[in-house]
């Protein structure tokens, strides 16, 4: 079975008890999953037919009642017909409707190029305040649904149309699948299976055997992977996305390194006003960015080698 | 859903008469807002003023004083560029104090398009064209099985958005009779095709396209409180998604504005012509 399927079958019983959940699709129920939803649970699935602008927006107004509506389609669909509609009425609203792209990443079988998703996670994790999830094992999907309703998040659930086998270990937002090492394999989704079979064939190759930490969650970024920027080990990032605005480029975003970004910080400043009000309140004023400079070049200083 | 009690009343009007009376107190604050502040959206705040006051005086079921009572009726602007004149009747009506002079101010919750998650009365928050049907659609699922009602404003020009139309398809198919859509008929848009004589309107046979999607459409003067009260208890008795085509004029209430309905679609006004807005002696 398709992640997708399992996440479907989980929704479909949890929703035995929890009347907020309603599913929405676009017409791949049969493809993503929502099947098992709209059989277990037809007063609570919209079938909203091939509209996803409107299916998206549609689970905004039920989540401003007091749903929690999960959308279904494929990723490509999904994040790239319905942008606006996910910028607006889930992020800027902060609405906690939850997303699920299925047939994500670069393995669309006969499908080709137009249904691939392999840019989705820098569209979902630009926008502020939605968490992202790549779930790689049936595992991982239960403790990402779970997470997912136990706050009030929107979030975007990443998932493969390949069927994923079972991970070792205990799922959770983040856990290391071969011990930390001098050298680590960070990844997520299906590039944990690569992950996996890469570090065999290592092994087998010279012996060398890096860590390896899965990141269920890959935004915000766990814990571990900040611990692992800290202690300066090196990071080898294996993903099914892009190389840019990734998982790695997260990563490197959040590496302080002597590059110094200055821009608008990552939340909705929401407001209208005056040009010089708004540049003043995200710290853009003149003499703002200014002492920026002079605070991180004194930084530089101090960090230079003698 | 849980079905809720009928417990919130309409808010009570004082009759057709202080209707009108009231919204020529508004069209007076909101252009005195729009000049204090540095100008704005006069002509489709203007149309949609009196359809906006009637709906919220005649027919919503909302509490002003615990604005996000579960058993209200729900309202979109989904035309968010209109925003002044929300704001001016759901200040009248008691959901906020802040001056109306304050639009658009950083420290202000009287956003430039209506935000929900700063400003008391927002059903949902809009500005970006064609996305309000569809939120209300979502509104009307999540209330079924209830005595809510769900109503969206749209602009006869946002009607070219293609998700509007989705919209339409899909709520007919659901055949959820609590959502209700009025539509703004002021003739114009920012700027459209007003260059070329005699060019039809935003969205030319518009009423056939809503009947073709399987919607209950009316029409209305949306400056008249008497038929426009009419018209929404129409509306909510019907058994589809109704439609309610009301023609109104850009920039009703001052002639100045009505004369130049594409200047006047966002713009300032100097001194002088707001002097003429107010009708004070020259």
């Amino acid at each position: 079975m398709r992640l997708g399927d399992h996440c479907g079958i989980l929704l479909s019983e949890i929703a035995q008890t929890d009347p907020r959940v309603w599913v929405l699709d676009a017409d791949l129920a049969d493809s993503d999953g929502a099947v098992h939803f709209a059989r277990a649970h037809p007063d609570r699935f919209i079938m909203a037919g091939a509209s996803e602008q409107c299916m998206v927006s549609m689970a905004a107004g039920l989540s401003s009642c007091g749903a929690r509506p999960w959308v279904f389609s494929f990723a490509s669909f999904l994040c790239y017909r319905a942008y606006d509609q996910i910028r607006v009425c889930i992020s800027q609203a902060k609405q906690p409707v939850t997303l699920v792209g299925s047939h994500s990443g670069g393995c669309g079988g006969r499908n080709g190029k137009t249904h691939l998703a392999l840019n989705d996670i820098a569209l979902m994790a630009s926008l502020p305040g939605i968490d992202v999830w790549a779930p790689a094992s049936p595992g991982d999907v239960v403790f990402a649904i779970r997470a997912v309703l136990n706050n009030s998040h929107p979030a975007y659930i990443r998932l493969p149309r390949l069927p994923l086998d079972a991970l070792p270990g205990n799922p959770s937002e983040c856990r290391w699948l071969k011990p930390k090492s001098m050298i680590n394999l960070v990844s997520a989704g299906l590039g944990t299976h690569l992950a996996i079979g890469a570090l065999a064939r290592l092994e087998a190759l010279n012996g060398l055997r890096p860590g390896l930490l899965h990141c269920l969650r890959v935004w915000p970024l766990p814990a571990e992977v900040l611990d692992l920027l800290a202690e300066g080990r090196k990071i080898v990032v294996i993903e099914d996305h892009y190389t840019f605005g990734g998982l790695a480029s997260l990563i490197e975003n959040s590496i302080s390194t002597n590059v110094l970004p200055i821009g608008w910080p990552q939340s909705w400043p929401g407001k209208a006003g005056a040009e010089e009000a708004i540049l003043t309140s995200q710290g853009l004023a003149l003499e703002q960015i200014a002492n920026s400079i002079l605070q991180f070049s004194g930084v530089l200083k101090e960090s230079t080698p003698k | 859903m849980a079905v809720v009690s009928d417990v919130i009343p309409r808010i009570q009007s004082g009759g057709l008469q202080s209707l009108e009376a009231e919204a020529r107190a508004l069209r007076l604050e909101i252009v005195s807002a729009f000049f204090a502040c540095g100008g704005g959206h006069y002509g489709g705040a203007l149309s949609v003023l009196d359809i906006v006051l009637a709906l919220y005086r005649t027919t919503l079921r909302v509490a002003p004083m615990c604005p996000d009572h579960p058993d209200r009726d729900r309202f979109i602007l989904s035309k968010g560029h209109s925003a002044m004149a929300l704001y001016a009747v759901l200040r009248r009506l008691g959901y906020f104090d802040e001056p109306l002079s304050r639009y658009g101010r950083i420290d202000s919750a009287l956003e430039g398009h209506p935000d929900m998650t700063v400003l008391p009365g927002i059903d949902f928050s809009t500005g970006s064209l064609g996305q309000g049907l569809s939120v209300g659609l979502g509104m009307a699922m999540a209330l079924k099985g209830t005595d809510r009602h769900v109503w969206v404003i749209l602009g006869d020009g946002e009607c070219q958005e293609g998700q509007v139309w989705e919209s339409a398809m899909l709520a007919a198919r659901l055949n959820t009779n609590r959502l209700h859509a009025v539509i703004d008929c002021n003739g114009y848009q920012e700027w459209g095709w007003t260059q070329q004589p005699g060019a039809p309107p935003p969205v030319p046979l518009l009423r056939e396209k809503w009947e073709a999607f399987g919607w209950n459409t009316m029409y209305v003067d949306g400056h008249d409180y008497g038929a426009l009260s009419t018209t929404f208890r129409t509306a909510l008795a019907a058994r589809q998604p109704t439609v309610i085509l009301a023609k109104t004029i850009k920039g009703r209430g001052f002639p100045l504005i009505e004369q130049d309905p594409v200047r006047f679609h966002c713009t300032t006004v100097d001194e002088g012509e707001q002097a003429i807005l107010l009708g004070l002696p020259k």
